[in-house]
């Protein structure tokens, strides 16, 4: 086989997509990951991170049962990106326990084999004393937890993985067209590369098409019809853990949402609106910041008095089943063979699904990809760790040795466990990567260098979901020109490019700023354009910039 | 589990995860530094940054941003947050005023609680000191022995001494400071023959006790509140109407107790308390009555915890009085309110940080020509004047209160 | 404790400083308040007048031109308001401004004269500096430090680059790499750019350094022999006429700085404009507060106005807390010159905007209350571009006086002036405006405050 000759070709570098590139290398099969845009840029992109244990789906026994394996399942294999959510669920009057109490059971079924208690119930004071912004009109507290993974490193690791096993992973590759024979069976891929602006082909026996709520656009492609129901979901961000444990409470319309803390920062979310819209233009709309918030304040009253930072948005691409509010559709996720109906032979879509399934998604897809080739090797995906993840790592330790700040290396453990070693083995050479380039995260200059060599970003936001670089308060104010030099540095890119790459992550903080702009977040913005519109003058730069799909329209 | 069980558990479970929960009187703080907007005109003012670089003390816009957005991240920032003097001068050029030195009392206290491994093992030592004598420095053992050393800093000084009177329902509660209390008793009686001179109604405490402030700013909260409560109690017990102090640091800490935990008493610095309640009329007055002392060249260094813990009118006022005494010559160097590195127990752990701190006043202290630097705090008077002698400066070093008193004072 | 003024200013910045030190000259006491520094401490370095008219693709040449333009097109613009005073003939108006605007920049670069700020440049031209992306912008003054000579007129002369080791604020590879295809792209010179990267570790580290840490560190002596011996071989090496580096030449001694390393290397220095934290900015806020105090003024820093007493269509008293304190100002007028989002004079959230020290009512860019607006709705799609961002216009509407006026078209109180950014009516980012209405609307808010202070004597 050559490079252009692979056993199977996996669409969309989401969790999912990640995830079967993975189990299809670790079993030997030649594997090509072809991804539009970039590693964890949509859909897993804008969810919380939350690997639920399935609490909500009381009424699918079978999957809460199979959620709380894949919890342990990342516990195990990925336990350096994940961290504990202890939650409270207030309860300001009877009808909120006593409407859906089945959760209590069945939560607590599957508690102990992840390790956490019961549900419990607080009183009031008790719940107080966790959360002292708590309504002091609650009646009682129902106290649970949960597991968050870092659902970009999540992806990058299964995608490093995949690599490392052989697969090969090609980003910015829009798939266009499938090369079909003429007794109907996929022979070939035909995709654009958007980097060097030529279209590809290469042959392939299978093709999964993991591309989420892309799916159906995807399989048109190759002439066949799949039916989906995209849903979106929007999420506030508030700068630092403003809550001391997670909250959740049920909105407006009965939905349960819930304000989490997750890394350095708290998401409140999630709206859930049946939606046609195009998933590359979405923003979150005043109307969900209201929903979430408004929710919210009736168990946390001071919360608009947080720092909103931002807002996100993304499209869940359900199992379409009609007439069901989104709440009662199925969280399981369905494996269509597109020939077993008469379609076209050799691809296989997903629908449904949700990212603590991502693994035992990839495991069900790869078993069948390795029934159609013959292949008898077994899933290990679930044993095999990822990489980081082998043993604990002494961050004050290497502190001393390498001489940088300790909190700078705890985070970067957050994100990387012990390949951090690599990273800070260039510091070796070059002491001055030792500089905080994002000064909110933190980011040293080490990390963007072997990012960009070892990761293969293209753009500034490439790097923001390998680092966290920009996520914080300031949102890239004082690290996009900084960071934007390095990656202009190590790409040998001109000076129009490093202007463009500015103004592309830019363009794509705003996004979420301009929805929710309130507070301190105005200053902010004052400041930001202070420095690139007052100062730098890049309002009127002429350099080739590519007018954004959410930014088209007046 | 019951209700009970389940809250211990619940409650065990976040001390595993390294997670206090923030005190409804700790969101105020947490809110405010929320509202940093990461313009780092800060890190242009930080004396500690100016004195050791930004790669060692990473400055106050990174506590804001940074370390202080992930509580259960907090013991990370045990090799910055100890180094910070507390002197306040960010949040006071903050466009946003955004309250660094209580966050970074905050985060001590989690490392405290959560890590007490990585707490700076000179501030055990105060610990236990403040645990067995409520004092923040080791008493004395020999009572007559103080009682010596005091006299003979009165005689070098020229000034009387006036015994101390304790007694119920004064107007005035005088309250010295540990450090004036136990070492510069000078200040204290300075201070005494002060409020003497203008016959003030005052009295002391029977058994002092510490502010709480050291405890605090260790974060030792559970030493910090007790010690709040014990003081509480005796100025209530006393019946007084305010309390007068010599030090920067009481002045500040007692205004927040005061108002955190409703005393009802306001406190004031020497300085304010002569500006304000005696008024400057009587002030001209006494100083008629005086045989004008000899002329002294004198520069005048701003407290931190007066002028940006409290207001910086206190040391107008300070500037105001030593305007009317006869033969006092002022220049004012170009430093005089930037921190002397004492403040923080930052010298506590890191000598050489609270020392390199104050190498720029030095400098533009020796260019105004003064003789003698005045201060209106103790803790800056010593750190300063063991600074000056380390250099050879021929300057000397009065706290101020000791200053006015040798002033006002009868030959 | 009661303080007593004829003028109490509120804001420290450049708008509150000028304000302050026009009347202390004039013979008023005058009490400033400030709660914490801001924009103009950012500030690049350069004091733009007017640099393009919103929306425009061209930038203006010089503020004459775009100063007749604004009172043309836009005559509620800080600028353009000056020309309807009473005593402004219709014929008058675009010389009532051009002289206003002329008289202040003369003001400013007189009182700068001598101060660690003192800057260079004048009123008939607009100069364009470079900054530390490579990119230029239109400026009319610059610190003397960062006076680019004529680097861009020249066809020989050779423009090198250079950074810091460690100091990650400027990439001067990236930058000369802007410069360069901006400069081709126009046919014009410096044909030939280097860069090159000197270590200076003030405290013998390379990496983490900050401005300020340079600023001091080449403050001390000895410290320039050092930079302009690392320099001198890269000057050699491309023949460079003119070295950029970022603005951190130091902070009390710049100026002296740059002349000893353009001796030691034999090339022109220059600063490049930069980005908060700036040393510039630190030098402009120092030298205004230095001029400001030397006339007489009296500062009350940390200080912050929470409430007054307003006696009929006067403000009475103002008070001030300080961390924890509080003092009571009595005053015949105020200046406000609290800034817009940064400096907090104007607040917004999903409620609308409001200006926080008198709740006066705030516009938006077409003098629509914009007390009820929802933030977001003042935006753009685009974040940086021409157009600019709605938000940046809003803010308070002005009479001829420089005093606020209410919905009702009338003044809020008839001894309140405001000047600088909580103004409405100009977008300072993208018509590169900021410190030159800053200064333009704090002298004549003060000029309009002094009027006021005498007249109330009389009465």
């Amino acid at each position: 086989m050559t490079d252009s000759e692979f056993d199977v070709v996996v669409i969309g570098g989401g969790s999912t997509g990640t995830a079967v590139a993975r189990d299809c290398a670790i079993r030997g099969l030649k594997t090509l990951l072809l991804e539009r845009d970039d590693i964890a840029s949509a859909t897993v992109g804008t969810c919380a991170g939350m690997i639920s244990s399935g609490l909500k789906y009381s009424d699918e026994p079978d999957i809460m049962a199979m959620c709380s394996k894949e919890v342990m399942h990342f516990n195990h294999i990925a336990r350096h990106i994940i961290m504990k959510n202890p939650i409270l669920a207030p309860l300001l009057d009877l009808s909120d326990a006593a409407s859906d109490s089945s959760y209590v059971d069945s939560y607590s079924a599957h508690a102990e084999e992840r390790e956490v208690p019961s549900m419990l119930f607080l009183t009031p004071e008790a719940s107080r004393e966790i959360e002292p912004m708590l309504n002091p009109d609650i009646i009682a507290s129902v106290y649970y937890e949960e597991f968050f993974i870092d659902p970009f490193r999540l992806c990058m690791l299964q995608t490093l993985d995949a690599i490392k096993h052989g697969a090969t992973v090609r980003t910015y590759c829009e798939v266009i067209g499938f090369d079909i024979s003429n007794n109907n069976d996929i022979q070939g891929v035909v995709f654009y590369n958007r980097v060097t602006g030529t279209t590809e082909k290469i042959n392939t026996k299978l093709v999964i098409n993991a591309t989420g709520p892309w799916a159906h656009k995807v399989a048109k492609l190759s002439g066949e019809n799949l039916d989906i129901r995209l849903n979106k979901g929007a999420h506030v961000i508030l700068d630092r853990r403003v809550v001391n444990v997670g909250i959740t409470v049920k909105a407006i319309d009965g939905r349960w949402i819930y304000l989490f803390p997750h890394e350095n920062t708290t998401l409140l979310g999630t709206t859930a609106l049946d939606t046609w819209e195009d998933p590359d233009s979405l923003v979150a709309s005043f109307d969900e910041i209201e929903y979430l918030l408004q929710s919210i304040q009736t168990v946390l009253p001071s919360i608009r008095e947080a720092r909103i930072i931002r807002t996100m948005a993304g499209i869940r691409p359900l199992v379409p089943e009609w007439k069901r509010p989104e709440g009662k559709v199925t969280r399981g996720y369905r494996i269509i063979d597109h020939s077993e109906n008469g379609g076209v032979k050799g691809l296989i879509s997903f629908t449904g699904g949700k990212l603590v399934m991502c693994r035992h998604m990839a495991e069900a897809a790869t078993d069948l990809v390795c029934k159609k080739l013959g292949n008898t090797a077994a899933c290990m995906t679930h044993k095999q760790a990822l990489p980081g993840n082998d043993a604990d790592v002494d961050v004050s330790a290497l502190s001393k040795e390498y001489g940088i700040a300790l909190h700078a290396l705890e985070r970067m453990r957050a994100r990387r466990g012990t390949e951090m070693l690599k990273v800070l083995e260039l510091t070796k050479e070059y002491p001055e990567w030792k500089t905080t380039i994002c000064t909110c995260e933190p980011v040293i200059e080490a990390e963007i260098r072997y990012a960009i060599r070892e990761e293969f970003p293209q753009t500034l936001n490439d790097l923001r979901r390998r680092l966290r670089l920009g996520t914080g308060p300031c949102q890239g104010t004082f690290c996009t020109f900084k960071a934007a030099a390095i990656l202009s540095d190590e790409l040998d890119l001109g000076g129009d490019d490093f202007l463009v790459d500015i103004l592309d992550f830019r363009a794509e903080r705003w996004k979420g700023i301009r929805q929710s702009m309130r507070g301190e977040q105005l200053a902010q913005e004052e400041l930001t354009l202070g420095m690139y519109t007052c100062v730098a003058n890049l309002d009127q730069s002429d350099v080739d910039y590519d007018i954004k799909p959410w930014e088209e329209g007046s | 589990m019951n209700e009970d069980e389940a809250y211990e558990y619940v409650k065990n479970t976040l001390k595993k995860e390294l997670i206090t929960p923030y005190h409804a009187d700790e969101l105020e703080i947490v809110k405010s530094v929320s509202c940093c907007i990461n313009c780092g005109l800060c890190i242009n003012h930080c004396p500690v940054v100016a004195a050791i670089g930004l790669d060692r003390f990473n400055g106050p816009r990174s506590i804001a941003v940074e370390l202080s957005r992930s509580p259960p991240e907090y013991w990370s920032t045990a090799d910055k947050i100890y180094l910070c003097t507390g002197c306040g001068t960010c949040r006071e050029v903050c466009p946003k005023n955004v309250d660094i030195p209580e966050i970074v009392n905050l985060i001590r206290a989690r490392i405290f609680e959560h890590r007490p491994d990585l707490v700076p093992k000179g501030f055990m030592l105060v610990k236990e000191i403040i645990a067995e004598h409520n004092l923040a420095f080791e008493p004395w053992v020999d009572r007559e022995e103080k009682a010596e050393s005091r006299d003979m800093r009165l005689e070098r000084l020229g000034l009387p001494h006036i015994p101390d009177v304790v007694k119920k329902n004064a107007e005035v509660l005088f309250y010295p400071g540990c450090q004036a209390e136990e070492r510069t008793q000078e200040v204290r009686e300075a201070a005494k023959v002060i409020l003497d001179l203008f016959a003030v109604d005052f009295t002391v405490l029977d058994e002092f006790s510490c502010c709480s402030l050291p405890s605090h700013l260790m974060g030792d909260e559970d030493s910090a509140r007790n010690l709040a409560k014990q003081l509480k109690k005796k100025v209530k017990k006393l019946g007084v109407k305010k309390v007068v102090t010599t030090c920067a640091g009481c002045t500040s800490n007692l205004a927040d107790l005061a108002e955190r935990d409703n005393w009802g008493t306001p406190t004031y610095h020497l300085l304010e308390f002569l500006a304000e309640e005696i008024g400057f009329d009587r002030i001209k007055q006494a100083l008629k009555e005086q045989t004008p002392s000899q002329s002294v060249h004198v520069s005048v260094h701003d407290p931190c915890h007066l002028i940006r813990h409290t207001s910086r009118r206190i040391m107008d006022y300070a500037m105001d009085i030593l305007s009317l005494m006869p033969g006092v010559k002022v220049t004012e160097s170009i430093t005089h309110d930037s921190c002397c590195g004492g403040g923080g127990m930052v010298s506590y752990h890191s000598r050489d940080v609270a020392d390199a701190v104050v190498k720029e006043n030095l400098i533009s202290l020796e260019e105004t020509g003064a003789e003698r630097l005045v201060t209106p705090c103790p803790l800056c008077t010593a750190q300063i004047e063991s600074n000056l002698f380390k250099s050879g400066s021929s300057i000397e070093v009065d706290d101020l209160t000791v200053f006015l008193a040798q002033r006002f004072s009868k030959e | 404790m009661i303080l007593e003024s004829d003028l109490l200013v509120i804001g420290g910045g450049l708008a509150g400083l000028v304000a302050g030190t026009i009347a202390t000259e004039s013979g008023a006491s005058t009490i400033l308040l400030r709660k914490g520094q801001s924009a103009t401490a950012f500030s690049s370095g350069a004091i733009d007048i007017i640099g393009y008219l919103p929306d425009a693709a061209e930038s203006i040449s010089d503020p004459l031109e775009g100063l007749t333009a604004i009172a043309g097109l836009y005559p509620l613009h800080p600028y353009g308001v000056v020309g309807y005073g009473d005593d402004v003939a219709p014929e008058e108006v675009v010389d009532a401004i051009i002289g206003r605007v002329r008289d202040t920049v003369v003001w400013l670069k007189n009182h700068l004269q001598g101060t660690i700020a003192s800057v260079m440049g004048d009123f008939n031209t607009n100069i364009y500096p470079i900054t530390i992306l490579g990119t230029t912008k239109p400026t009319c003054l610059v610190q003397e430090t960062m006076n680019p000579g004529d680097v861009n007129k020249h066809e020989e002369s050779v423009l090198l680059f250079a950074g810091i080791t460690g100091y990650p604020d400027f990439n001067p590879s990236a930058a000369a790499k802007t410069y360069l295809e901006d400069r081709m792209a126009l046919g014009q010179p410096p044909h030939k750019i280097g860069h090159c990267m000197t270590q200076l570790m003030p405290f013998r580290k390379c990496f983490n350094i900050s401005s300020i840490e340079i600023a001091r560190h080449l403050d001390h002596a000895g410290s320039i022999e050092t930079l302009a011996k690392q320099l001198e071989p890269h000057v050699k090496q491309i023949g460079a006429t003119h070295v950029a580096i970022p603005p951190v030449l130091g902070f009390r001694h710049a100026l002296k700085n740059k002349r000893e390393l353009e001796k030691s290397i034999g090339a022109e220095v220059f600063e490049l404009l930069g980005f908060p934290p700036s040393i510039p900015g630190l030098r402009l806020q120092r030298a205004l507060e230095e001029v400001y105090t030397k006339a007489g003024g009296k500062m009350l820093v940390g200080h912050e106005a929470t409430s007054y007493t307003k006696t009929g269509q006067k403000i009475k008293t103002v008070v001030a807390r300080s961390p924890r304190r509080e003092i009571s100002i009595d005053t015949k007028a105020v200046v406000l010159a609290t800034g817009k989002y940064i400096g907090g004079g104007i607040a917004g959230d999903e409620k609308g905007l409001r200006e926080t020290v008198f709740d006066i009512m705030t516009v938006t860019a077409d003098y629509h209350s914009a007390k009820d607006i929802l933030p977001s709705k003042a935006t753009n799609r685009l974040e940086i571009s021409p157009m600019g961002q709605q938000l940046q216009w809003c803010g308070l509407s002005i009479d001829p006086q420089f005093r606020p006026i209410r919905e009702d078209g009338l003044e809020w109180a008839d001894n309140v002036f405001a000047a600088g950014a909580v103004l409405a009516g100009y977008n300072y980012s993208v018509e590169k405006s900021g410190l030159g209405v800053a200064l333009t609307s704090g002298y004549s808010a003060a000029k309009s405050a002094i009027k006021c202070i005498k007249g109330g004597g009389e009465n």
